[in-house]
């Protein structure tokens, strides 16, 4: 069927920026209660056969990510001095195709726990860092958590994990077959005492809402799934919203500022399309979902005679508290052949050490998971050592069957002065002003990820491994999690949006993706911003029905 | 999860200004243009000839580096850089997708070759001198930007994918023992062979829909 399309001079219920993980839920939900739906995606539309197996292409050369060269971005990790490009890629890195980052993450899908909504109240003040309870609780978000797992499609094991947080109906699908990384992760955690479980994960084990199971292909992170097993808002509701004939995907669609009028109301977007001309779409309201980079550069590229210092920054707020999840882990080599170039990349993870425990003098939880990582990617890279070139590299390349990675992914704290803003010199191809992210870690979330690593090492360990290459904790100059920088909050001095994620200042803005999170979780925020968007767009459907919006 | 940081390891530590500022500048738009010519109709081909590769080293610019290259990864009891055609990636990558790379590099193959002559203090350029002779030049000059840029080079020639100019024949992938294929089923490992299925912890009920 033949997707709707609707006139720019039409005015349309919601105009959605974004189509990724929140996005096509927040398309889905609001057309399905009868509103007309255009969503603004800035990239192209690819079908299943246009992903390719291409590790240079999309691991290196930014084949579907916002490349350096055309959406260029700034950096600095001291607030008082310049931000510079940084050679040849991007700090913030998300997809840029219609499925956003849905389409090419690795689909781990983790809930967050109960503690992760109440460590302000738990955790107290920590010098330098805003760790600040959430507004809603991980109660109010289960039912929607729920929803992602049988609406969208998730694989794995209720009930597997000590550790768990409660909930209210098992998963629509059992784990993927397990492989060798997760044989010996398991094996070298029960040695240890602790809890491996198997993975959860956003691809279908099974023939589930028409699309098939996994191909085992081994290309998930980074890659696009030309199988459709993978959960990409792609591939699940931007086609359910579509056979609604209420919604629209404009692609190529690069929304570059917020249309408001004198009454203080968002009217539409402006933005550019494939050719680069300017068009402006009405709406009645405006949904941003353009992700934790994005959605904050949007409204400060928005700002008015009214509100100058960017859209729905009564606060100060937007753009800041940016978080990634710092983490670190190990790479390990085994006497046999594990073949981690086969299978989906995570088969088994661990939750004992989620929560913080002060006894470990610094704050920080987090996850492990056992997962492999594509040939190209793994060969530019040498343990400590090893030769940088002649036969003994070579013997390297050789081995790379022989190893996998034990990776620990943890928390990353809010800090006020990590941030996204506007880059006052760079514009990108468009002409519209660059991104500029100042970002340095917090003291804890460097401890807590070398503190990891020690972790990954005890466990490969255990597990056997006849060599093991710990990883080095660095600065973060970047990350892929982009989460915090329009944090949901109940006081409009200290937060951009409320619990129904519309803005404190714009009565018909809302916005929903990972810069909602007021944490930063475990390190596999997906689940969470989906969930958060099936929650949002029901309250937004209830504000639309009652005329309050 | 951050992105993964330059110079985490030991490699990504070598690489000097040449390599980290030119390897990764990049042109999305001329990749799409070299590679289109090898995938227009078969999307899924992984080991097709190449088509339609740019050029942009000269025959004696050519020599020097892959002489480079297979010392980086040497042949012998398996074949190296040279077997496996990674001077044809190198060639189309800085002919298109590292075009903007071109004049350093060639000004670093220049810088190469001088240093060579001086060296040897003969007219014999790199690629004809001997094996041992190439080697123990190398470890003299394998710090620099201009080998780091070469040896990056050559690891995406031997593993990207054929339609790139190198990993001739999956020989590439053949060296590091990965199999040319897109659906896999269990076992995949040697030891995901006996795994006897989850077994619960003590206190838990997993459950299933």
């Amino acid at each position: 069927m033949a997707s709707k399309t609707y006139k720019t001079s039409e005015t349309v219920d919601f105009v959605v920026v974004g189509s990724g993980a929140s996005g096509g839920i927040m398309a889905r939900q609001l057309s399905r209660a009868g509103h007309s739906v255009v969503v603004m995606e800035q990239g192209p539309r690819m079908a299943p056969e246009d992903f390719e197996h291409d590790e240079l292409k999309y691991r290196n050369l930014s084949g579907i990510t916002n490349s350096p060269e055309t959406n260029p971005q700034t950096f600095r990790s001291d607030p008082g001095k310049k931000a510079e490009r940084v050679a040849g890629r991007n700090p913030l890195t998300y997809a840029r195709i219609v499925g956003g980052s849905s389409a090419h993450f690795n689909a781990n899908f983790w809930r967050l726990h109960e503690i992760d909504f109440i460590e302000g109240s738990r955790w107290g003040g920590i010098e330098g860092a805003s760790l600040v309870d959430w507004p809603i609780t991980y109660a109010e978000l289960e039912p929607y958590y729920t929803m992602v797992e049988w609406e969208v499609g998730v694989s794995g094991l209720a009930g597997a994990s000590p550790f768990d947080p409660w909930r209210s109906k098992p998963y629509p699908m059992p784990p993927l077959p397990v492989k060798s990384s997760g044989v010996l992760f398991e094996k070298g955690a029960r040695k240890l005492g602790l809890h491996p479980f198997p993975a959860p994960m956003a691809i279908n084990s099974t023939f589930y809402k028409n699309r098939p199971a996994c191909a085992q292909c081994g290309l998930c992170g980074g890659f696009g799934c030309e199988v459709m097993a993978k959960s990409s808002s792609v591939w699940t509701v931007i086609p359910e919203a579509e056979a609604t004939g209420r919604c629209e995907i404009r692609s190529e669609s690069y929304v570059f500022r917020i249309g408001m009028n004198a009454a203080g109301r968002a009217t539409g977007v402006h933005y550019f399309d494939s050719q680069k001309v300017e068009h402006f779409q009405n709406a009645r309201a405006v949904v941003v979902c353009a992700n934790g980079s994005e959605t904050p550069k949007l409204l400060l590229n928005s700002a008015t005679s009214a509100q100058p210092e960017g859209l729905a920054n009564s606060s100060g707020k937007v753009g800041r508290y940016l978080m990634f999840n710092k983490g670190g882990g190990v790479q390990a080599r085994f006497e046999h052949p594990l073949n981690e170039y086969k299978g989906a990349n995570v088969t088994r993870i661990l939750h004992d050490w989620y929560d913080a425990d002060p006894k470990r003098g610094f704050y920080g939880g987090g996850g492990f998971d056992a997962r492999s990582g594509g040939p190209l990617t793994w060969g530019q890279a040498v343990p400590e050592g090893t030769p940088l070139w002649g036969q003994g590299f070579k013997d390297y390349l050789a081995s790379y069957t022989y190893w996998m990675t034990c990776s620990g992914h943890g928390t990353s704290l809010a800090q006020e002065t990590n941030r996204v803003d506007i880059d006052p010199e760079l514009k990108d191809a468009w002409g519209v002003p660059a991104i500029r992210v100042t970002y340095k870690d917090h003291p804890d979330d460097v401890k807590h990820a070398k503190w990891l690593v020690q972790r990954g090492i005890e466990i490969m360990d255990a597990a056997g491994a006849v060599q093991i290459d710990p990883g080095e904790v660095g600065a973060a100059t970047g990350g892929v999690h982009l989460l915090g920088t329009c944090r949901m909050g109940n006081d409009p001095k200290t937060s951009v949006i409320d619990k129904y994620h519309r803005t404190h200042d714009v009565k018909n803005l809302f916005l929903c993706d990972g810069s909602s999170m007021v944490t930063s979780g475990r390190g596999q925020p997906t689940q969470t911003i989906e969930a958060l968007s099936f929650r949002a767009a029901d309250y937004i459907n209830r504000f639309a029905k009652a005329n309050e919006i | 999860m951050e992105q993964p940081i330059p110079s985490r390891r030991q490699f990504l530590a070598a690489v000097g200004n040449l390599a980290s500022a030119g390897w990764l500048a990049l042109n999305w738009p001329q990749i799409a243009a070299a590679a289109e010519p090898a995938h227009a109709g078969h999307h899924m081909d992984m080991g097709g000839e190449a088509a339609a590769l740019a050029k942009s080293l000269t025959p004696a610019e050519a020599a020097e580096v892959e002489a480079i290259a297979n010392q980086i990864v040497p042949g012998g009891a398996t074949p190296g850089a040279r077997e496996a055609g990674v001077i044809v990636f190198i060639d189309n990558a800085l002919g298109s997708f590292f075009a903007g790379q071109a004049p350093a590099f060639r000004k670093g193959v220049a810088e190469f070759s001088a240093g060579w002559a001086a060296h040897s203090g003969s007219s014999t350029p790199f690629s004809k001198a001997s094996e041992a002779d190439q080697v123990a030049w190398l470890r003299q000059v394998d710090q620099t930007a201009f080998f780091s840029a070469v040896r990056r080079l050559t690891i995406l020639g031997l593993i990207a994918l054929p339609k790139y100019g190198g990993n001739k024949d999956m020989l590439g992938w053949k060296l590091m023992n990965v199999e040319d294929n897109h659906v896999w089923t269990p076992p995949f490992g040697y030891y995901d062979v006996d795994y006897p299925g989850f077994q619960p912890y003590p206190g838990t009920k997993p459950y299933t829909a």
